[in-house]
């Protein structure tokens, strides 16, 4: 944020904060490690603000439960701007030191007021008020986010909007403060930052800038393509529109994973060559003409780099079974096999180094580096004697002038209509993780979870007859997934919600492909769907 | 960020600095004096009910708890007096006799602090052993086992419970010397609120809460080896450790408290889901599809064909018709990997990582 792409501030200052306000994060589910230094913060007298359409376990002990209808963040969040706005709570020295366009979003969130925004979002308006006087006046107050905020085709308006908040309050740069998005799998931050993206080169070095190719093309020695590549998302498209043809998956099931699982399926029976490297038979690899087998953590070594930025040894503890090999080891010998002269790198050390070289965010950071620091070392650490960066801009933003984003609500892009009445985001829960190609290998989490649900309002529940432990249908507009209602307080009337951790109920065969238009990030949290009863009428 | 206020204390005679608001227990741990304690554990409000801690405090007529005691500005502090010692003494012969040895040692199985502890003061079973009078439930979870015969009742792993977790699963049930540690309405615990994170077992001081699943591991061939690492699966970035024996991970337990980002804490992922790395269902061949079939067939056919097959639809199609999909839940080191791949191999920058979307 604000010049780098992950959490401003580190995870163990969420103890000493005085406010959270955590928004899109099931934290205790998602992140159960970060969400009890959210409790160690509440425990020491922390206010805690939660804005979720769901009440969840912090929603229970927080002061505040913004419970928002999805899709909604922009018009809560322009509302909380409002308030600040209008009774004067924004930081004028800030933002005029260090921020640029700020008039611009006062003239939008003018016409966002709270009244307006309780008719759109479900919120009281106090409620409104209370949230951004409290977030405007602390000031170790910390926001935390995740897939709740991104998952959205405005996913990108939503984290513009926290920006602003954090910017009009001045919440940046100072300790337990600051914008928090919570990464949600082990080494997202570290695959961004190496660089695993199409519009970035290794440290988020643009693949437009002319004398960045060329210092790659110097070490690489080859002529690199100055196009910026597809997303994800996109790319998923394109499989279905002949625009990719060709496609090499490491370690994702992308028919259980990516949204609209049907299309994804028929794109990949388009696609000519199909390459997958994975630990277990997936989904995915129905599709393969070539699969290699690949390792898991405990049989490699490498660094993951966790969601405060922190960079993290992982060391090889048994081998690896039958003739699976090391991903790197594979990654090295199918360039070679292609002709390209890949180096004989002596192990993972020597491949971090190589990066390191190229890019001045992680100069300083090294394998026998992190032999020295058990904690991990937070990127940016530009030579071998930086101690690290835990906290982010307190010096000013790293960007010099961080830019207001104004925004203006737009709808999801598939709402509820008398067809497909409901709304259902969908997510992450404790006891599994995400494709559960691991999870559902283990006997607990099996016992605590075994198969796909969906949480249903008593309300809508009723309107059905179906109660607690009946089947369902649920039906979207792309496809169908059988699960087991559990008539929860949880979720708000004409919402419901399903986890996405099944492949033999695959949530994502309902899930809308419809990608945020900056990111191409799918909507996985809104689309509209319809239940079918499947088990008897109870006796009346 | 403000320091603290700092004060002197003696401790044994020698000075050392105390912070505003900490007790002599912390003050003494700072300046490396080690004071014996059983409930207390640093992620913990003070409780003070074990006595194991108890010190001379000048000008106080009874011996008083360093844990929950409260530093002060020449506050005069003895821990190795006769006193102390004989108080230690006697306590811990109080705790053995109402403390069974595990019948059968089990080699992943924690230490036991109270008899390290009677074995350091050098306490003897001298007083007779009271009648065993808690009695053990089975319990269907899979992950945590609890001895009432091991268990001390300092209540570490009810307050880590409440505290920490904060789940409040489990309480302090019964009354006397009938009391017991049990879910409150005497249910299982599946069917509580239990996360199944597995912090009562590590904050326990006995091993009266301890793992289910390595209890199979009965005999090792080779010592345990511990390889430090990070956690595969959300990205907080918890370090554990993973205990090796036979090849084989056999237990994963959190660094100490303290040492790092996760403080000693871990979640039923990452302290138990880890049987997938041994399941028999991991992929142990390379394979290529033959009529319509994935068959096993070695690394230079594969690798040939994959490579080939890649570089026929650039050929085809040119290098923007190719995608390279990369894993957010895979190294840092072969995400760059991927990317050079992509990039410098075969010419596109159609390369993302998987947690994209």
């Amino acid at each position: 944020m604000f010049g780098a792409g992950a959490m401003t501030n580190s995870i163990p200052e969420i103890r000493d904060a005085d406010l959270l306000f955590v928004i899109g994060s099931n934290t205790t589910e998602a992140h159960p490690i970060i969400a009890m230094e959210m409790k160690r913060a509440v425990h020491n007298g922390a206010k805690l603000i939660v804005a979720d359409p769901r009440a969840i376990w912090l929603s229970e002990v927080a002061d505040i439960h913004l419970q928002l209808r999805p899709g909604t963040d922009v018009w809560l969040l322009n509302a909380m701007a409002h308030v600040i706005v209008a009774e004067g709570l924004a930081d004028e020295a800030f933002i005029a030191k260090h921020t640029s366009g700020f008039e611009a979003v006062k003239a939008t969130v003018a016409d966002y007021t709270p009244e307006e925004a309780e008719r759109v979002t479900g919120v009281p308006a106090e409620s409104i008020r209370e949230a951004a006087r409290l977030y405007a006046t602390t000031r170790k107050a910390g926001i935390y986010y995740t897939l709740g905020i991104t998952e959205h085709t405005h996913g990108t308006d939503n984290v513009y909007c926290l920006a602003n908040l954090v910017l009009m309050t001045g919440h940046l740069g100072v300790r337990s403060a600051g914008m928090n998005p919570l990464r949600g799998q082990n080494n997202v931050q570290g695959a961004n930052d190496a660089g695993a993206t199409p519009i970035y080169y290794p440290g988020y070095q643009s693949v437009t800038d002319p004398e960045v190719r060329a210092k790659y093309e110097a070490a690489w020695g080859v002529p690199l393509s100055p196009e910026p590549g597809l997303n994800l998302n996109v790319m998923m498209k394109e499989l279905n529109t002949e625009g990719i043809k060709g496609l090499f998956v490491m370690g994702e099931d992308i028919v259980l994973s990516e949204p609209n699982a049907g299309k994804v399926e028929h794109g990949l029976n388009q696609c000519e060559f199909l390459v997958v490297q994975d630990i277990f038979p997936t989904e995915t690899m129905r599709y393969a003409d070539v699969v290699l087998p690949a390792t898991c953590f405990a049989e490699k070594d490498g660094v993951f780099t966790n969601s405060d930025r922190r960079v993290q040894r992982v060391r090889k503890a048994v081998e690896p079974p039958g003739e699976a090999r090391p991903d790197w080891q594979i990654l090295c010998d199918l360039a070679r096999a292609a002709g390209y002269p890949m180096p004989h790198y002596s192990g993972p050390g020597e491949v971090y180094a190589e990066m390191a070289a190229l890019a001045p965010k992680f100069a300083g950071i090294s394998h026998e580096r992190l032999e020295q620091h058990p904690e991990g070392l937070h990127w940016p650490c530009p030579d071998p004697e930086h101690p690290g960066t835990p906290t982010l801009h307190l010096d000013g933003p790293m960007v010099g002038i961080a830019p207001f984003q104004a925004v203006s609500y737009r709808p999801s892009a598939e709402l509820p209509d008398p067809e497909y009445p409901l709304v259902l985001s969908t997510g992450r829960t404790l006891y599994h993780y995400n494709s559960a190609s691991q999870t559902l290998r283990d006997p607990g989490t099996v016992a605590k979870q075994p198969e796909n649900f969906i949480e249903v309002h008593r309300r809508d529940a009723r309107k059905l007859g179906a109660g607690n432990g009946d089947r369902v249908r649920v039906h979207s507009r792309r496809g169908e997934v059988e699960a087991v209602v559990v008539v929860s307080p949880r979720v708000r009337p004409g919402c419901v919600w399903m986890p996405f951790h099944f492949p033999d109920q695959l949530t994502n065969r309902l899930t809308n492909d419809a990608g945020d238009s900056v990111t191409g990030t799918g909507e996985y949290k809104v689309c509209a769907v319809r239940l079918e009863r499947l088990s008897p009428a109870p006796v009346a | 960020m403000n320091e603290p206020e700092t004060f002197e204390i003696l401790v044994d005679g020698a000075s050392i600095t105390a912070r505003a608001g900490e007790t002599v227990l912390q003050a003494a741990a700072r300046a490396g004096i080690e004071i014996p304690t059983l409930c207390h554990d640093d992620r913990l409000d003070p409780m003070g009910s074990c006595r194991m801690c108890l010190v001379e405090v000048a000008g106080s007529r009874r011996l008083q708890p360093a844990c929950a005691w409260k530093a002060a500005a020449g506050m005069e502090v003895k821990c190795e007096t006769e006193r102390v010692a004989r108080h230690r003494v006697h306590l811990l012969e109080m705790y053995l006799a109402d403390h069974a040895a595990p019948a059968t040692p089990e080699p992943l199985a924690p230490k036991n602090q109270v008899l390290q502890l009677a074995e350091r003061y050098g306490a003897t079973r001298r007083l007779p052993a009271l009648e065993a009078r808690r009695e053990a439930r089975a319990d269907a979870n899979p992950y945590v086992h609890f001895d009432p015969d091991q268990c001390i009742l300092c209540a570490r792993c009810v307050r880590y419970c409440d505290e920490v977790e904060a789940v409040s699963a489990i309480t302090l049930a019964g009354r006397g010397a009938k009391t017991t540690i049990a879910t409150a309405a005497q249910t299982q615990l599946l069917d509580t609120t239990c996360e199944l994170c597995g912090g009562c077992i590590d904050t326990c001081p006995t091993g009266a809460m301890r793992e289910k699943k390595p209890r199979s591991v009965v005999e090792l061939a080779q010592p345990v080896k511990q390889v430090r690492t990070t956690c595969n699966f959300c990205g907080v970035g918890c370090q554990l450790d993973l205990h090796v024996a036979d090849e084989k991970v056999v237990k994963v337990s959190a660094p100490p408290t303290g040492t790092t980002l996760n403080d000693g804490n871990l979640c039923v992922k990452g302290r138990f889901a880890y049987d997938f790395i041994h399941h028999e269902e991991r992929l142990t061949k390379p394979l290529v599809r033959e009529n319509g079939q994935l068959v096993e067939t070695s690394w230079e056919i594969a690798l040939k064909r994959a490579a080939e097959g890649l570089r026929g639809v650039e050929q085809r199609y040119g290098a923007q018709a190719l995608g390279f999909v990369s894993s957010s839940r895979c190294t840092g080191e072969e995400n760059y990997l991927v990317q050079k791949l992509a990039r410098a191999a075969f010419g596109t920058n159609n390369c993302h990582q998987c947690a994209a979307t």
